[in-house]
């Protein structure tokens, strides 16, 4: 089957924010909504259209066969600016001249396949009806482009017609003309696209709207194959009536873009790329629809996405592909409401699975034999249907019962497993805090706010009632809380202590306990023997928080309290670590760990390596952001083993060797949150509610992953936060929503023999609630012989995703420098491949070519490069923070690390200026391009990438605005100055504003930061350094950064 | 004469003992791969052995220096240079949480290895039998014994 057939207008990337411009004139919107549909979808849903005459617009729009012309004007169909025809007009007349002397090659082509060969007739040129002909010629050429394959209009076809040639050349056998990339490359460049200048000296006066009937389409075909001679013509826009030459400018062939670099335009000045030109993801992440609407069974694509959805069919091929292949998982995505995950009991039949390759029963597997037997989609063995779960098939083979069985008709479903998918009874829901009181944890505040955020989340932790928790702080010793409530204990409170004591002091062992005189207190038991660690009363440590919940309420209000004086600087991380690990091997469960400062003494305690400038640039570099002391690895792997989940919560603001501490999670599936100099009055809100979040989402524990594929393709690597338990099982302790992992696939066979490939992504895992349960996800992706298809079908975020985690990991085991480079040239050998593939027939030298799917790859890779694992060297980022990064970016999911390299950037001193009370947000939905050009010091901005909001005060920012926002605060240092409520409108509003934001990504609270321009270095530190498109520090700014790469993509391989 | 026999034959036995432990860690690390064994049973059963290996072989580099055999000696020293520098690096252990990753790798090293020691055995076993011979042989046929002058390389 051929998997671009897929109808309906797949309006790819395109969205209207990309192009704000107005459409203003009707006539134009009109004809240039007809190509709407072509916009974006590389694909399908046209076929050759019969030749009609169109007389007017909507005979050309109906000629498309699966939209409606309703569809037409949908609003994300970018409306065509008014100024869009005099650049297309203008040249008209003059362009065919120009390319008269070039021969005349026959223009037939192979024909593709699946396509009707089609000859444009000559009655599809409709005769000039309006004066903005060119435009209307546009709908045309797409209309006859079925986009079904890589067919692109040769530049020498259309310099080939003669400019006295009135009708669209008959003689064109087989000739289609794909011109929706084209097209859909002009609306996207309709916002953007700069007055390119054009090389020629045309002084084309007010022509463009009265063009004869002849030579517009040979004309706006020559604009289109003008990409050698970087067509952009300067003229137009000094038409009086074209206002600035958006649309049409860019050239395009076909499915791909490119951009004119260099400086061989005329008048132009280096660098030869106009920034506004350049693509950006102003919209934020857009997820390939064209996969999921190809194949509707489909799991989302919040489940899965694969890099590229057309799968290589031979190994020659995949080695073309310069990108990673391979595929994002996020098990758990959050469902939007409505659209919740099925969960299915099969009680008596069993979990339905291919009998060979163990797939589980899919949407795709076929039913035959009259419904007794049913054929594996992976392995295509015929498997028996159990009785149990037979049904008959009707007429056209499907089950009746299809209906009823949300397996079959949906690619996201859970089965609740039988007792055969445990090794024992699943786990109860278990929390066990290990929490640092050493001075600078007392002093930071951060024992209150972790204590406090607990205790108001005792009610919402999951799994309740079996969910157990447990508690231990540690300095320079260590310190349990029984927090048993028996009756047993409170009657026999004395002799208990004394046993304890007795148990002790035959142990040898140094303790001393501490009772307090209530009997719902609970006791705190000390052991300071760290070079031997026991853990006193194993079964009271860890209690059932529905029994104990008095206890823990009375631990967890006295805590703060209990170490208020202390003054121990020692940290015996490793020993309690050790101490846990021994409380909670039984179990399993998730580990959250508070630590505050360098782990300094026992087992596994680090030396201050810190940041040493000597080091960088040598070999020894990656070792930096390696654990030190091989007992976390140990550590973690042990956890692992056990189904513990580690969490770690770092605060110093001194070393504290994340490296190191981070490793605890990565092996785990936890995560590291990092908070730099914490102090509770500025990040205590942050703290809360991350760690609420922790505490209160859907987690899956003591999980398993495994990504089964079919015949010929093997995953071979995966990245992200976890431990391989076999070449294949991803062991995964304890996972949630906000966890994603990559992995890279590889061809076994040379060559594949089928048409179609599936995924299917099983988690296994032990529900809050306490069942056990297998996540299946299924998808199909089509196997693609072309390597234009592989492009086509490509997904940037998920590439990106996908060379970030290879980027992070690269330094780890390089220098910074290598890891860039790595990436880099990545990049350039992907575009360098594309270019051989278009680059030679369309004679597009000087200009930079890139398939549609990826005109957002530059730039995210220019963000990557600047992202905090990767930038700079020594000075540009603490060793802490880079690693803490790291490890977060190894665990985002792909909308969230979009959003974290290319932060959202909006300006709100309108918005809040507005006298309007109602909050109508869409003022400020529109994003601007993160470069220091979309400020006015007039200006207040916001920066959110995901983590936090960066709040940008203009120079001249009215001080009526500043006043009311920050209050008497408003000329103060800003750093220490916390956004807050103040009563007015303007205050209320942008506090409004915020919460809003705040609500759309809530994994992670936005802290408010605010800085004010000029105010240096934190300014540059904190804001600029955000601003990717600018060069900063030595780095590239997003124009030079093209300029590089077109350099290395026109180098010789 | 004696002692030269009882020295080729320990050779052989250290030879053996190495070929064996590298062929063991090369079945382990192959069940690992075919999910025959969890990669902590695995990585430790490999580790344990790992430094006991080095030493082995270092002791027969050593034993081929002062037994004054400089083609053995240069033969075996490259790969007792190359484990000193992974134990002083600390990358001789197998990294039980990075071990899939590493595994490929691994297995070559010891195929290496193990084709390395196989020559080395080949080897020791022609020394075992000339000495054995040179004994044998030496009443009757003494120094013109021409195999001993040629095989004493």
């Amino acid at each position: 089957m051929t998997p671009f057939q897929s109808s309906g207008p797949v309006v790819g990337s395109d969205t209207p924010g990309l192009r704000p411009t107005a459409p203003s004139a009707p006539q134009s919107t009109t004809p240039f909504s007809s190509s709407g549909p072509v916009v974006g979808s590389e694909s399908p849903g046209f076929r050759p259209v019969p030749p009609v005459a169109p007389q007017t617009y909507i005979p050309e729009a109906s000629g498309f066969r699966p939209a409606p012309p309703a569809r037409f004007n949908d609003p994300s169909v970018p409306p065509p600016p008014t100024s869009y025809a005099p650049p297309n007009a203008g040249p008209l007349p003059r362009f065919p001249t120009a390319q008269l002397s070039s021969t005349q090659p026959p223009p037939s082509r192979a024909p593709f396949v699946g396509q009707p060969p089609f000859q444009p007739p000559p009655a599809q040129v409709p005769p000039p009806q309006l004066p903005l002909r060119p435009q209307q010629q546009m709908p045309l050429v797409p209309m006859g482009s079925p986009p079904q394959n890589v067919n692109y209009v040769p530049a020498s076809t259309n310099v080939a017609q003669s400019p006295s040639d009135s009708s669209f050349p008959a003689p064109r056998p087989n000739f289609q003309p794909s011109f929706p990339g084209y097209v859909r490359q002009q609306s996207s460049a309709d916002s953007q696209a700069p007055p390119i200048h054009s090389p020629f000296p045309t002084k084309q006066g007010g022509a463009p709207f009265q063009t004869t009937a002849s030579s517009p389409l040979v004309a706006h075909q020559g604009g289109y194959v003008a990409p050698p001679f970087g067509f952009q013509s300067r003229d137009h826009m000094q038409h009086p009536s074209s206002g600035p030459p958006v649309g049409a400018i860019q050239s395009l062939v076909e499915d791909f873009n490119s951009l004119s670099v260099g400086g061989s335009i005329p008048g132009s000045i280096e660098p030869g790329v106009d920034l506004k030109a350049l693509p950006r993801p102003l919209d934020g992440d857009v997820e390939p629809k064209l996969f999921s609407e190809t194949y509707p069974l489909n799991c989302g694509p919040r489940f899965l996405r694969l890099t590229t959805s057309g799968i290589p069919s031979s190994q020659s091929l995949a080695s073309r592909w310069h990108l990673p292949l391979g595929a994002v998982v996020c098990p758990l995505a959050e469902s939007p409401d409505g659209d919740e995950v099925p969960v299915i009991n099969f009680a008596s039949s069993g979990i339905i699975r291919c009998r060979r390759c163990r797939t589980y029963v899919n949407p795709y597997v076929t039913f035959t034999d009259s419904g007794r037997k049913w054929r594996c989609n992976m392995c295509s063995l015929l498997n028996d249907v159990p009785g149990d779960y037979f049904a008959h098939l009707d007429a056209t083979g499907k089950r009746v019962d299809l209906d009823k069985r949300p397996e079959l008709t949906r690619g996201s479903v859970e089965f609740v497993a039988p007792t055969e998918y445990m090794i024992r009874p699943p786990m109860p829901p278990l929390y066990f805090f290990l929490i640092d009181v050493s001075v600078s944890a007392v002093r930071s505040g951060m024992i209150e706010v972790v204590a406090k955020t607990i205790r108001s989340c005792l009610d919402k932790l999951p799994g309740y009632p079996r969910t157990q928790i447990g508690f231990a702080t540690y300095d320079s010793t260590l310190h349990f809380y029984n927090l048993k409530a028996d009756i047993f204990y409170s009657s026999s409170f004395i002799s208990f202590n004394l046993d304890i004591l007795l148990a002790y002091c035959l142990a040898n062992k140094t303790a001393k306990i501490n009772n307090h005189s209530s009997l719902t207190q609970p006791q705190m038991l000390v052991v300071s023997d760290l070079d031997d660690i026991f853990v006193p009363l194993p079964d009271d440590l860890l209690v059932n928080l529905s029994e104990s919940r008095s206890v823990v309420e009375t631990f967890l209000d006295s805590l703060p309290s209990m170490f208020q004086d202390n003054l121990n600087l020692e940290s015996a991380f490793g020993p309690a670590l050790k101490a846990a690990f021994m409380l909670m091997r039984q179990l399993g469960g998730k580990l959250l760990i508070f630590q505050n400062t360098l782990p300094s003494l026992g087992i596994g305690r680090l030396k201050l390596r810190g940041d040493d400038q000597r080091v960088y640039g040598t070999d020894k570099e990656h070792a930096l952001r390696l654990p030190e002391d091989p007992f976390y690895k140990q550590m973690a792997a042990e956890f692992t083993k056990f189904q513990i989940g580690v969490n770690v919560y770092a605060f110093s603001d001194k070393y504290t060797d994340i490296a190191s501490l981070g490793t605890l999670a990565k092996y785990t599936g936890g995560e590291v949150n990092f908070y730099p100099n914490f102090h509770s009055a500025i990040h205590g809100e942050k703290l809360r509610h991350e760690l609420a979040r922790d505490l209160t989402r859907e987690t899956a524990w003591e999980a398993v992953l495994r990504i089964r594929v079919g015949k010929g393709l093997r995953f071979t690597s995966y990245h992200g936060s976890f431990m391989l338990r076999s070449t294949d099982l991803l062991a995964l302790p304890a996972v949630d929503c906000d966890k994603a992992f990559a992995m890279q696939l590889s061809l076994e066979e040379a060559l594949l023999t089928t048409q179609t490939v599936y995924f299917q992504v099983a988690l296994l895992y032990t529900a809050s609630c306490g069942e056990r349960r297998i996540r299946v996800l299924t998808a199909a992706a089509p196997v693609v012989t072309d390597l234009g298809d592989m492009y086509r079908l490509a997904d940037t975020g998920a590439i990106v995703t996908l060379l970030s985690r290879l980027a992070i990991e690269k330094t780890l085991s390089s220098k910074l420098e290598d890891a860039r480079n790595s990436l880099q040239l990545r990049i350039v050998k992907a575009l360098k491949e594309y270019r051989t593939l278009y680059a030679v027939q369309h004679r597009l030298a000087g200009r930079i070519i890139y398939p549609e799917s990826l005109k957002f790859l530059l730039l995210y890779g220019l963000a990557l490069f600047k992202s905090t694992p990767v930038r700079g060297g020594y000075a540009d980022v603490t060793l802490d923070e880079r690693c803490a990064a790291g490890f977060t970016m190894m665990t985002l999911p792909v909308k969230k690390l979009l959003k974290l390299l290319y932060p959202n950037l909006i300006r709100v001193d309108e918005h809040l200026l507005k006298p309007s009370a109602h909050d109508d947000l869409t003022s400020i939905e529109k994003r601007l391009p993160l470069s220091a050009a979309s400020l006015d010091s007039r200006g207040l901005y916001i920066l959110d990438d995901g983590f936090r909001f960066i709040i940008w005060f203009g120079r001249v920012l009215s001080p009526d605005i500043a006043m009311n926002l920050l209050g008497p605060e408003f000329a103060a240092d800003l750093s220490k100055v916390i956004l807050s409520e103040h009563d007015n409108e303007m205050s209320r509003k942008l506090m409004r504003v915020i919460n809003r934001l705040r609500e759309k990504d809530s994994l992670y609270y936005h802290l408010c930061q605010l800085v004010r321009q000029g105010e240096q270095p934190r300014e540059g530190i904190l804001f600029l350094s955000n601003l990717v498109e600018d060069p900063i520090g030595g780095s590239n700014g997003y124009v030079e950064w093209v300029l590089q790469i077109h350099r290395q993509i026109q180098q010789n391989p | 004469m004696g002692l030269n026999l009882i020295f080729w034959i320990l050779c052989f036995f250290i030879d053996l003992a190495l070929l064996s432990s590298n062929f063991y860690q090369l079945v382990i690390l192959s069940d690992l791969e075919a999910d025959y064994l969890n990669p902590y049973e695995s990585t430790s059963r490999i580790n344990f052995l790992i430094v006991p290996e080095f030493i082995l072989h270092g002791v027969f580099c050593a034993l081929f220096l002062f037994t004054w055999h400089w083609f053995l000696f240069l033969v075996t020293l490259p790969l007792a240079i190359y484990s000193a520098k992974l134990f002083k690096e600390k990358k001789h252990l197998i990294d039980v949480t990075e071990v899939f990753r590493a595994l490929s790798a691994e297995k070559k090293i010891r195929l290496v290895k193990l084709a390395f020691y196989l020559f080395l055995l080949f080897v020791v076993i022609f020394r075992v039998f000339t000495a054995g011979m040179i004994l044998f042989y030496s009443s009757e046929f003494g120094e013109l014994d021409i195999r001993s002058s040629f095989l004493q390389f």
